[in-house]
């Protein structure tokens, strides 16, 4: 832990020639830029200013673009056993994602990471835990493994597999959630399994599966390749900030045009603007009627790309194909039972358009807070041919605003908008993700589904909700890996107490030395309809670890072992081990391993992390980080897949990853849905795909054509009624304000170290904050720098785990109207920033603030036929508390808008 | 000589505790002595600040050159005056302005004369002519390669973007009518340390963690 009493440093040690350089990558936000660090121990010296005095080579001081130390990227760290420096700073050797050594502040802040017991890091758990008289109390790894081991198997045993929840990180590394998934889904075997920012494991983005996008198909050249480039819920230089500043910045300045939907103006979006940038700040949740509307303009004006169309949209009877053969076990197949989402094809599609009069853009307009002026020029800016009649080159790109606002609804919109702009399959005509965390994650097992006891309206069981399970009392052991769960999820309050009733007011409370009765007492509290809680993680947190857990299993992290992943263009790299983890942290996989095993279960032998990547590979073949065919090839060359990794450095190769056997040579692939490769013969024949896939490799049909049940894409309608009655409901009534939450550039994926660990980044954002326009605040006497309360009386919690018979049963209307929704309160306390960055009627707060969690006014009712939490929908009012101290004092926090450009 | 006497009611109202810590917590760097040398300048800080044992000593500013920068009467609002500090080398262009608003560190009867480096602390961008006014904020930035932007009032703090550090802040005394540069807050982009050529100078603030060792 640290406070924001930082004190800068006018002084940072180069490194010598003699230090070692050691290649990663960053640990935080999915762009993974490329970072080299320095180490040397301590006591041989430092750097000089000549060129030859230093490990950069050049002279200091240094001009601008050039290697630099700021004083926060040096730091001590123990290497073997003795103190070295290290120095960690973005690589600018570097031919990819952070060219010539860009790096967020997240990033440049790496350094601050390392575990040194003198800085803010000095709380890493370093130490397995078990409460004990009421204590969390350091114990030895055999005793904390064997009791958690004898509690899982006896929740097993006694109340089901799906009593064992596991909720765990999805991307910390491809090691680790290889062990967790296998450990959980083939072993454990449970169908009460999630990832950290969803309440079931069910796609992120239904409407792109459904069409057949991948979520990460572009390259990041890709971002800069369009003539028009429209970005959905997210400003890109505040969360994908080197995506921003070296491919989407230097497009615009060549000329790329913006089309941005989100409800802020943020620096990423002022600059835009600035360009030449469109912005569509519409109110959180209406964004698929502003694209029914811009769809509806470009279909009226015969704009759409009809060649594409025609070419790689699926005709009726591809649409439906697939029927009455075997089980009709996609999700697509199933979709096009209820009647809702599949069309005949292009003409069917329009018609249905066309009906629609939430479409019209007046009407959208209306609904959305915007000039409707700008949903024709939208239309116009992504579709409307040049004068020489040829078309404009447009991409899409969401993330998290956009599809954790109406998670369906948006998705389907937003996917049949690219398809009709020509977007999805060709260069600078992309549509993906953006991305949020990196990619690591490689499943071990798969979700059993078939166990979960809730279905939804047909043949189709859903994946289970954690949350809800959770709520209705059937979980008994909750496995808590690398997530605080409580306020990651929406509704938090709610959760925490349930969690409260649930283990800490259970009687039956651990107050012994006795490793038998310890296991009893906890054993009658699962019995007694209570609930234990284990939790791994580096940092013990409240109150998911400090508060709930009866078993802490202190987990190393970056930089302290050897590990594997991806980023948001599939770009894998070696994220190599340079210090020690502190005390007996180790590794989840490890963790998992030992547990496992414990458990009476077989194939948790490995040695090293090397072991576990290789036993992954397999699993990765056809995944679009499929990295299978590089273990085969260092196989051959007489190394292991990491020592291959190594050779990759901080350029690393993007998956997935072909071997030609002829050459010898591994090429990685630069996108998906690439329909011109097809035609592309020198480059299949350097991938030694020409005549299709040779020995191991696996040829999948998203490599150039789209991942739905023909290859072709599926053009959906993308029904406004499945949300609406969800919508409508939570509109403010009275004071409300509608509530919405996300991320901000200096502190975002990186939550796990940043604020509570950085002095800088704690004096920047002490606290949760949130946003609010000049005239709301007027309204109500706030001004910046005062603390404020936002508060509701109506958080909507689904609480029930139910069966869905009837068509409309999972819908939020039917949902209230039997019953299954509780309205609860929740507060949350900030310090007010007035700024016109946000727009009038709608707040703007931290995502998640450990201490003050957002999320707490967030509706706790999934999508409809998602199964995701709409994370960004939520109502609030707000009052003035009174003055925070940052109001009158000029150390801490700013209060100046981020949209000065 | 008016060196912050006259100012000490005001400059207690703001800098009592928590500008205080900010400013004065560098004790390797303002070494508070009555002592003087040649090679140290002076400048008036609040020890004990908040407190009944509050009192205004004179401190030395070790190692850094004392440089006059500019006239207080001859500063006209929000119109900034360009010096190099602490020597004319590479990297130590620096705007010195009066904003017109209370700043943190602000000199003169409205704490509102501050300095700052112009080198972004991302990757040293240039500042030059991104000072602006919006309201009551006073900003440097959008910096013209990624876009930081630094809170003038604030210590130079980021407001949004990439920097790791807040941007240099460049202390300033007030001789008379004479504005002297006497010390920085924080590393100049592209420096090893501020003052070149002297290792034995500013070894790190005490408030600074140590290092393992």
């Amino acid at each position: 832990m640290t406070t924001n009493f930082y004190i800068p440093e006018d002084r940072a040690p180069l490194p010598p020639t003699h230090a070692e350089v050691i290649t990663t990558a960053c640990d935080y936000c999915v762009v993974a830029c490329g970072y080299k660090v320095y180490r040397w121990r301590v006591g041989t010296g430092e750097g000089g200013m000549k060129a030859h005095e230093n490990a950069f080579g050049i002279d200091f001081p240094s001009y601008a673009l050039q290697s630099w130390v700021a004083p926060a990227q040096h730091n001590v760290a123990m290497h073997n056993g003795q103190p070295h420096h290290v120095v960690v700073v973005p690589d600018k050797d570097t031919t990819v994602v952070n060219k010539t050594g860009d790096s967020s502040m997240r990033g440049g802040l790496l350094a601050q990471k390392v575990y040194n017991p003198k800085t803010g890091t000095r709380d890493r758990l370093t130490s397995p835990l078990m409460r004990i008289g009421g204590t969390l109390q350091p114990v030895s790894w055999d005793l904390a493994l064997e009791v958690a081991a004898e509690l899982g198997k006896h929740a097993i045993a006694k109340h089901g597999a799906n009593a064992y929840s596991v909720k765990t990180y999805s991307y910390q590394y491809i090691e680790n959630t290889y062990a967790i998934t296998k450990y959980a889904l083939r072993h454990v075997n449970t169908a009460s399994f999630t990832f950290h920012d969803t309440p079931s494991d069910v796609t992120s983005t239904p409407g792109f599966r459904d069409a057949g996008f991948d979520n990460f198909g572009p390259s990041y050249d890709d971002w800069g390749g369009a003539d028009t480039l429209m970005i959905c819920g997210t400003d890109p230089y505040e969360t994908k900030t080197i995506l921003f500043t070296q491919f989407i910045k230097p497009a615009v300045e060549r000329g790329m045009k913006t089309v941005m939907l989100n409800p802020r103006e943020t620096a990423g979006i002022a600059w835009m603007k600035k360009m030449g940038g469109l912005h569509l700040d519409v109110y959180p949740g209406t964004d698929n009627l502003v694209l029914g509307a811009i769809l509806r303009v470009i279909v009226q004006n015969n704009w759409q790309d009809q060649d594409w169309i025609d070419n790689w949209v699926n005709n009726q009877w591809e649409s439906s194909s697939g029927f009455g053969q075997g089980t009709r076990n996609t999700p697509w197949q199933w979709r096009t039972t209820w009647g809702k989402f599949q069309t005949k094809g292009f003409e069917d599609y329009k018609k249905w358009l066309l009906d629609q009069k939430e479409y019209e853009p007046e009407s959208a307009a209306k609904e959305a807070g915007i000039d409707v002026a700008k949903i024709y020029k939208a239309a116009e800016m992504m579709a409307k041919p040049k004068s020489d009649g040829s078309r404009v080159k447009a991409s899409i790109a969401i993330e998290k605003g956009f599809y954790w606002s109406n998670n369906t609804g948006n998705t389907n919109a937003i996917s049949t908008l690219a398809t009709v702009v020509g977007a999805g399959g060709r260069p600078g005509r992309v549509v993906g993700r953006l991305g949020g965390h990196q990619r690591g994650g490689q499943s071990g097992g798969k979700l059993p589904r078939n166990k979960s006891p809730e279905k939804v309206p047909g043949r189709r069981r859903r994946a289970l909700d954690t949350d809800r399970w959770l709520y209705s009392g059937h979980t008994r052991f909750a496995h808590v890996i690398g997530t605080t769960w409580i306020q990651s999820m929406c509704g938090s309050q709610q959760l925490a107490k349930k969690f409260t009733e649930l283990t800490v007011n259970n009687p039956n409370q651990v107050w012994t030395y006795d490793k038998q009765e310890i296991i009893d007492t906890l054993k009658k509290r699962m019995d007694s309809g209570g609930m234990v809680v284990i939790n791994q993680d580096i940092y013990l947190r409240d109150p998911i670890g400090a508060r709930f857990s009866d078993i802490i299993f202190p987990a190393a992290t970056w930089g302290e072992v050897d590990f594997m992943r991806a980023n948001g263009e599939r770009r894998l790299r070696l994220y190599q081990k340079f210090n020690d983890a502190p005390g007996d942290a180790k590794p989840d996989w490890w963790i998992i391993a030992n547990l496992a095993k414990r458990m009476g279960f077989e194939g948790f032998d490995w040695k090293n992390s090397n072991e576990v990547a290789e036993e992954a590979a397999r699993f990765s073949r056809g995944s679009r980080k499929d990295f299978s065919m590089i273990k085969i090839a260092a196989h051959k060359e007489g190394k292991t897949l990491h020592q291959k990794m190594r050779e990759f450095g901080t350029d690393g190769i993007q998956g997935p990853v072909f071997y030609n056997y002829d050459t010898k040579e591994l090429v990685g692939t630069k996108r998906l849905h690439d329909t011109e490769l097809r035609h592309d013969k020198k480059q299949l024949a350097k991938m030694g795909l020409e005549n299709g896939p040779k020995g191991a490799n696996v040829l999948k049909k998203e490599l150039t054509g789209f991942k739905s049940q023909t290859g072709k894409v599926n053009l959906q309608k993308h029904p406004w009624d499945l949300f609406s009655d969800f919508y409508n409901w939570l509109k403010p009534k009275g004071d409300e304000l509608r509530f919405t939450n996300g991320r901000i550039n200096e502190i975002w994926q990186s939550g796990f170290d940043d604020v509570e660990r950085r002095a800088y980044v704690s004096q920047r954002w002490p606290e949760n904050w949130v946003e609010i326009h000049p005239d709301d605040a007027k309204a109500r006497g706030i001004e910046s720098g005062d603390q404020v309360m936002m508060y509701s009386d109506r958080v909507a919690g689904f609480k029930d785990t139910i069966l869905g018979i009837g068509g409309k049963d999972f819908q939020f209307a039917d949902l209230m109207k039997n019953g299954h929704i509780e309205l609860t309160k929740a507060a949350v306390t900030a310090v007010a920033m007035v700024t016109p960055a946000v727009k009038k009627g709608v707040l703007y707060a931290n995502m998640m603030d450990m201490r003050q969690p957002s999320n707490a006014l967030a509706a706790r009712v999934v999508d409809n036929i998602s199964g995701n939490y709409n994370f960004k929908m939520g109502v609030a009012r707000i009052r003035k508390l009174g003055e925070s101290k940052y109001k009158h004092e000029f150390r801490s926090f700013s209060f100046a808008p981020r949209n000065i450009i | 000589m008016k060196i912050f006497g006259s100012e000490r009611k005001t400059v207690d109202k703001e800098t009592a505790v928590e500008h205080g810590k900010c400013m004065l917590s560098r004790r390797k760097f303002l070494m508070y002595s009555g002592a003087t040398t040649a090679a140290a300048s002076t400048v008036s800080i609040s020890l004990f600040a908040g407190s009944a044992q509050a009192r205004q000593v004179p401190a030395r500013v070790v190692g850094y050159p004392r440089k006059l920068i500019g006239k207080l009467s001859e500063l006209k609002e929000n119109q900034p005056l360009d010096f190099n500090y602490p020597d004319d080398g590479p990297n130590t262009i620096a705007l010195l302005v009066k904003a017109g608003v209370k700043c943190g560190g602000g000199l003169g009867s409205e704490q509102d004369v501050v300095a700052f480096s112009y080198m972004c602390t991302h990757q040293g961008g240039p500042l030059n002519g991104t000072y602006k006014v919006t309201g009551e904020h006073r900003t440097l930035g959008q910096c013209p390669f990624h876009l930081s932007l630094f809170d003038v009032r604030r210590h130079g703090i980021i407001v949004s973007g990439q920097a790791y550090e807040s941007l240099p802040q460049v202390l300033l005394e007030l001789d008379g009518d004479n504005i002297y540069a006497v010390g920085i807050m924080g590393l100049l982009f592209g420096r090893q340390q501020n003052v070149q050529g002297d290792s034995t100078i500013s070894i790190g603030a005490v408030g600074q963690p140590a290092k393992v060792s």
